[in-house]
């Protein structure tokens, strides 16, 4: 078991030899992190926080291991369905659509909208940046390449919304998986094809600390489920980031359970699950 | 009011007897209801809507943060932990499945235990598997009441007979039974 104070005091050790600060993490799921952390490493706290504090690339591995990476492929198709249909048609007369994942995890979620430009006739025209805090999940995501068996519930949501339309039950659209990743059953993994990852940007950012990186606002900003690792106050000035660096009329796309609250909240419309920056 | 929240945990063959209770719990009733549910993948949505047209009590799938209000039933969504934590507050989270559950009923009621010791009561009813069995017994470690809908009642006994055996219930009662003791409270 894990105390409070544990907790505390292993905040504040990698906050004095490092940037990583984690004080406003929500309690819950840091405090399980932090108990996962003990039983992978069999230690206790003090000799986590001695590691910590003398072994950097020990340092490095614990921010990737406190990190919680979970994705899917269409994650939520309902959402995906509303940039289909309802947002990303908005940009077909604009010269460029400026796009960043932050917190992209392991790559789904980039795949994702790559996959749903395409199909818009918009991915040349679209600039796409992705950042996270673990630089593993970057590599990860560069690669495109995920496990098959574990991740066949992708392909009911590439359907529900690339090949239908739920606007429009008659509609269907036959669209072959093999245009955009192939699948190897026998080895067991699905890799996104070479014209997908080759697309995005990507570079390691941390919330907590970091600005816009990227010398150029947003049309689009997605920082989906990560938000809710983070407590009101972070969550506020993290959305204060995004709110700065989205155009007038460009959107936010949380997760399907976040919300904004604080009163930054005052400089968006939210529609249709997402937040749409206010003109003025 | 001596007692604060209820939480209720259910898996398989869980769904009729869920919505009976809170069919039966009326629009004022005054504490907070959780309710932590297993689904099946592909029916991620459509379960809240499905409760609401049977509660009178207000129901809703909380967003993270969310402050947690009485006399409300919030379902925890499909695929995120559900916590409440200090300050009453939601707090939600896709972490890795617990006992391959997410939501996990053993971390819901965990964290209801302490949030609020005493004045939590905890349900585990029907399911096939062993989650919500620990939680029951933070519950009931905590000072708060723990019940379980009766295994002979159960369509897939196992989750019930898991908690009786890991922890010393206060209430083995049969679905009428749960009713009768949740709206007494009052
Ligand atoms: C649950 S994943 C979400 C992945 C994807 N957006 C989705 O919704 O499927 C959360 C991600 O947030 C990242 N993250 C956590 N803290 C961060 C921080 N301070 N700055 C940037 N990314 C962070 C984690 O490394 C993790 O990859």
């Amino acid at each position: 078991m894990v105390t409070e104070d544990d907790v505390l005091k292993f905040i504040s050790t990698i906050k004095n030899v490092s940037t990583y600060n984690f004080t406003n993490y929500s309690e819950k799921s840091f405090k399980r992190r932090a108990e996962k952390l003990l039983v992978d490493y069999k230690t206790d706290i003090n000799g986590l926080m001695y590691r910590v504090s003398n072994d950097k690339e020990f340092l490095e591995q614990i921010v990737r291991d406190i990190t919680v990476n979970t994705t899917e492929l269409f994650r939520d198709p309902d959402i995906w369905a509303t940039l289909k249909y309802r947002i990303l048609p908005k940009f077909k007369k604009n010269k460029s659509i400026f796009i960043w994942h932050a917190g992209c995890s392991s790559g789904q979620e980039i795949y994702s909208m790559l996959i749903l430009l395409h199909q818009l006739d918009l991915f040349d025209k679209a600039k796409v940046f992705a950042s996270d805090i673990n630089t593993q999940m970057l590599e990860n995501a560069k690669k495109g390449q995920y496990k098959y068996r574990f991740n066949l519930g992708y392909l009911d949501n590439f359907d529900k919304v690339i090949k239908e339309n739920p606007y429009n039950y008659d509609e269907f659209k036959e669209v072959p998986y093999s245009q955009y990743f192939d699948i190897d059953k026998a080895k067991d993994i699905i890799t996104m094809k070479k014209f997908l990852r080759d697309k995005p940007v990507y570079r390691k950012h941390d919330l907590v600390n970091d600005g816009n990186i990227f010398y150029s606002k947003f049309d689009i900003i997605l920082c989906r489920n990560v938000i809710i690792y983070f407590n009101n106050k972070l969550q506020n000035s993290v959305i204060e980031l995004f709110s700065n660096n989205i155009y007038r009329n460009g959107y936010l796309v949380l997760g399907a359970h976040e919300s904004i609250l604080g009163s930054v909240s005052n400089n968006f419309d939210r529609t249709k699950g997402l937040y749409k920056k206010k003109p003025f | 009011m001596e007692y604060k929240a209820i939480i209720i945990g259910g898996s398989a063959g869980s769904f009729q007897v869920v919505t009976k209770i809170i069919a039966a719990l009326p629009k004022n009733y005054p504490l907070t209801v959780f309710l932590c549910l297993h689904r099946l993948k592909h029916i991620r949505s459509g379960f809240v809507e499905a409760l609401s047209i049977k509660a009178q009590m207000p129901i809703e799938e909380p967003n993270d943060k969310d402050p947690v209000k009485h006399g409300r039933i919030y379902l925890a969504p499909a695929n995120y932990h559900m916590y409440v934590e200090l300050g009453n507050k939601f707090a939600l989270s896709t972490e890795d499945p617990v006992n391959h559950s997410r939501p996990s009923i053993d971390l819901s009621f965990e964290s209801v235990a302490y949030n609020y010791n005493k004045k939590a009561i905890g349900i585990i009813l029907s399911g096939a598997n062993r989650d919500g069995a620990m939680g029951l017994k933070a519950i009931k470690n905590a000072g708060g009441i723990a019940i379980v809908q009766d295994p002979k009642e159960c369509q897939v006994p196992t989750m019930t007979s898991a908690s009786i055996s890991a922890t010393k219930v206060d209430y083995i009662l049969k679905t009428e039974e749960i009713i009768k003791f949740l709206l007494n409270l009052r």
